[in-house]
């Protein structure tokens, strides 16, 4: 079966350079979504319980990352589903603020390519141990 | 080759599209909120406002390896930071740096490639953080330290700005005031020198006196070339803003614009910068407008539907040069043509690069011509003439079906100009050097007279020659030939030009001209001489174009 991602983002040439990325080597051929805002990335996340890995902006008007995450905590929202926060300064408070409200992992802008590639890598094998488990 | 190197280097129209609304909605803030702050109103959700879309920018700019654009935004968001925190700093002079960054930032936005000249951005960032180390209260946070240390050594610039201090234009010009009067008081010595040589014949002191005469010349020059360099700007302060423009232009007509823009970094005075905007925005928006086909034209005559616009600085010998050139349809001769029979000039013999040359000319310039002349004509001889009193020359070269090209070819600097300094019925002239090909000693054999025009061989081709006393309009003008000529040159034409004397050459300050006097035709501007009589300067372009058109 394809893999799929969730990429939300307010950005429109962000979700180009996503399209870029998941069009190459080994990701060419999964499902991606796009999201243009925390809400609709939300309402889209309840939808899709099979999503490989979430690709989530720090700053977005509506709702941003940290709010998307401190939701789907409340809410218990497929915790299995990884959720890598996207941020362009990487600051430790907001490294931290993330955390603490279940972000996988973090990406910092400005990312190459080979950055998503890891962390897809990474994402299959959180999702083969649980698998394993 | 560029696109390489970024990943997603493709994307930069997507990046230009998204992020110079931002920028642009980002400058609109600033001149906002700098009238707010003068109305005493703090501006609290502008200032929110505006530094999501800078954290936007930034982060994409970022992505795309823009890294001025990327610099600028980070440094106003922590400008705008600061300001959010310390309602007592919201004074004018802060307005008035946002106000700055804001127009840079769209400038560097709208105007995003690779290539993209990273001085101007430095500049700022660096003047940022001096305002943010001066302000009151104001403390350097982690992330802005992390910043500085990361660009520190990308740039040698960078480096340097810690011992930049900003300053006022206009003192440079009183600087070069000063060094005018210096250079004026260094020709009276040597006067002085030669009249004592005369009198008093060779010796031990004037021997001293010479040598004095001639390291004072030196340290001048030196002082002259340092001064000069404080006053050049990178020619992308101006070529900066027409990426927008082509956009704007290009949306509005309908057309499908590619535009290259190479050699940003060639300074020129800021004298010169200032007054060559004008001219080239009509040379780029005519590019657009009216040089490049439509897209479906394009691609019925086998061209890609996306035209392209290429303008390009560089330094040659001394002088430098803009290049504005599309691959468009190219100038219509035959309409040239008709319209220049149309207004009584005698065009049979005329070749196709005469008749291009014709587009210069006002009242085949005028915008009726638009359509049939494919509007090269708007505004032509305005631009020519404003290039032409920058001391420069505009060319014109277009192949049918292929394209148009206009090349400027500027003086680096108009503030002091090398010249020939000559006499003709006892006033003096300034020719500059840079359009003099060479003196010649006037022999009257060698001058024929063809069609009341004096001609002569010269390097073994025919020029005019003629007389400096009925050019100049001056009274005593018909009395015989004069002793000397100097060849002038300016683009592909030439004349020789009949003077009384040859005084010799000359740094000249140059010095306007009262607008009160009107615009005469044969003279750009006005010099103190060593004596401190006063000399005009001769504008060579304008008499050697009305040399052709008397032709």
């Amino acid at each position: 079966m394809p893999e799929s991602f969730l990429v939300i983002d307010d950005s429109k040439l962000l979700h180009q350079m996503y399209r870029l990325i998941f069009s190459q080597g080994d990701l060419a051929g999964s499902t991606v979504h796009y999201a243009a805002n925390g809400r609709e990335g939300y309402a889209m996340l309840a939808a899709h319980p099979e999503l490989t890995l979430v690709l989530l902006d720090l700053n977005m008007p509506e709702m941003n990352g940290l709010e998307v995450l401190a939701r789907r905590q409340a809410e218990h929202l497929y915790p299995h589903v990884p959720v890598a926060l996207v941020t362009t300064e990487g600051s430790e408070e907001d490294e931290a603020r993330g955390r603490a409200v279940g972000a996988w992992d973090y990406l910092r802008k400005p990312f190459q390519p080979s950055d998503i590639q890891a962390l897809v890598r990474r994402a299959r094998e959180l999702r083969r141990s649980r698998g394993a488990a | 080759m560029t696109a390489g190197e970024n990943p997603f280097g493709d994307l930069l129209q997507d990046y230009i599209v998204e992020c110079l609304p931002l920028a642009e909605q980002v400058g609109d803030a600033f001149v906002e909120l700098e009238r707010s702050w003068r109305s005493d109103e703090p501006g609290d959700d502008l200032l929110t406002t505006v530094k999501g879309r800078l954290h936007t920018i930034k982060g994409n700019s970022a992505m795309m390896g823009i890294a001025p654009a990327r610099d600028v935004a980070h440094a106003l968001e922590d400008a705008c930071g600061f300001l959010g925190r310390a309602p007592d700093a919201r004074t004018a002079d802060a307005a008035a740096l946002l106000v700055a960054g804001g127009g840079l930032l769209v400038e560097l936005v709208g105007g995003a490639s690779p290539e993209l000249d990273p001085a101007p951005a430095t500049a700022f960032v660096e003047r940022v953080r001096v305002y943010l180390t001066a302000a009151p209260g104001a403390a350097t946070t982690g992330s802005d330290r992390r910043q500085t240390e990361r660009r520190g050594p990308r740039s040698d610039e960078g480096g340097a700005a810690g011992n930049t201090v900003r300053i006022d234009f206009r003192r440079l010009d009183a600087m070069l005031e000063v060094l005018g009067e210096g250079l004026i008081q260094h020709s009276s010595l040597v006067e002085l020198y030669r009249r004592l040589l005369r009198k008093v014949g060779a010796g031990v002191e004037l021997e001293e006196l010479d040598q004095t005469v001639l390291s004072l010349q030196k340290t001048l020059t030196r002082l002259e070339s340092t001064l000069m360099e404080a006053r050049l700007l990178p020619v992308s302060t101006v070529l900066g803003r027409f990426p927008r423009l082509v956009r704007d232009v290009a949306h509005a007509e309908g057309k499908k614009v590619r535009l290259e823009v190479s050699g940003g970094e060639t300074a020129l005075d800021k004298a010169v910068l200032d007054r060559l905007g004008e001219p080239l925005l009509h040379l780029v928006s005519n590019a657009v407008a009216h040089g490049l086909e439509h897209p479906e034209e394009r691609t019925r005559a086998g061209k890609p539907a996306e035209g392209h616009i290429r303008l390009r600085a560089a330094s040659v010998s001394g002088r430098v040069t803009i290049r504005v050139s599309d691959d468009g349809r190219g100038l219509d001769v035959e309409a040239i043509r008709a319209k220049a029979e149309s207004l009584g000039l005698d065009v049979r013999n005329a070749d196709d690069a005469q008749l291009h040359h014709l587009v210069f000319v006002s009242g085949l310039s005028t915008a009726e011509r638009v359509t049939t002349l494919s509007g090269r004509g708007l505004g032509l001889d305005v631009a020519a003439n404003v290039i032409h009193a920058l001391g420069g020359t505009i060319e014109v070269e277009s192949r049918k079906g292929q394209g148009t090209a206009f090349t400027l070819s500027l003086p680096v600097t108009l503030a002091i100009v090398r010249s020939l300094i000559v006499e003709v019925d006892r006033e003096r002239y300034a020719v500059p050097l840079s359009h003099v090909a060479e003196t010649v000693r006037a022999e009257p054999e060698a001058i024929r007279q063809i069609n009341n025009q004096g001609v002569t061989q010269w390097r073994g081709d025919l020029i005019h020659v003629a007389d400096a006393g009925a050019v100049l309009g001056t009274p005593e003008s018909s009395r015989g030939l004069r002793p000397f000529y100097v060849v002038m040159t300016a683009g592909a034409k030439r004349r020789g030009l009949l003077v009384d004397r040859l005084i010799g050459h000359q740094d000249i300050v140059v010095k306007g001209l009262d607008p009160a006097l009107g615009r005469p035709t044969v003279v750009s501007g006005t010099t103190i001489l060593g004596d401190g009589r006063v000399a005009c300067i001769l504008d060579v372009v304008r008499i050697l174009d009305g040399a052709a058109h008397v032709n």
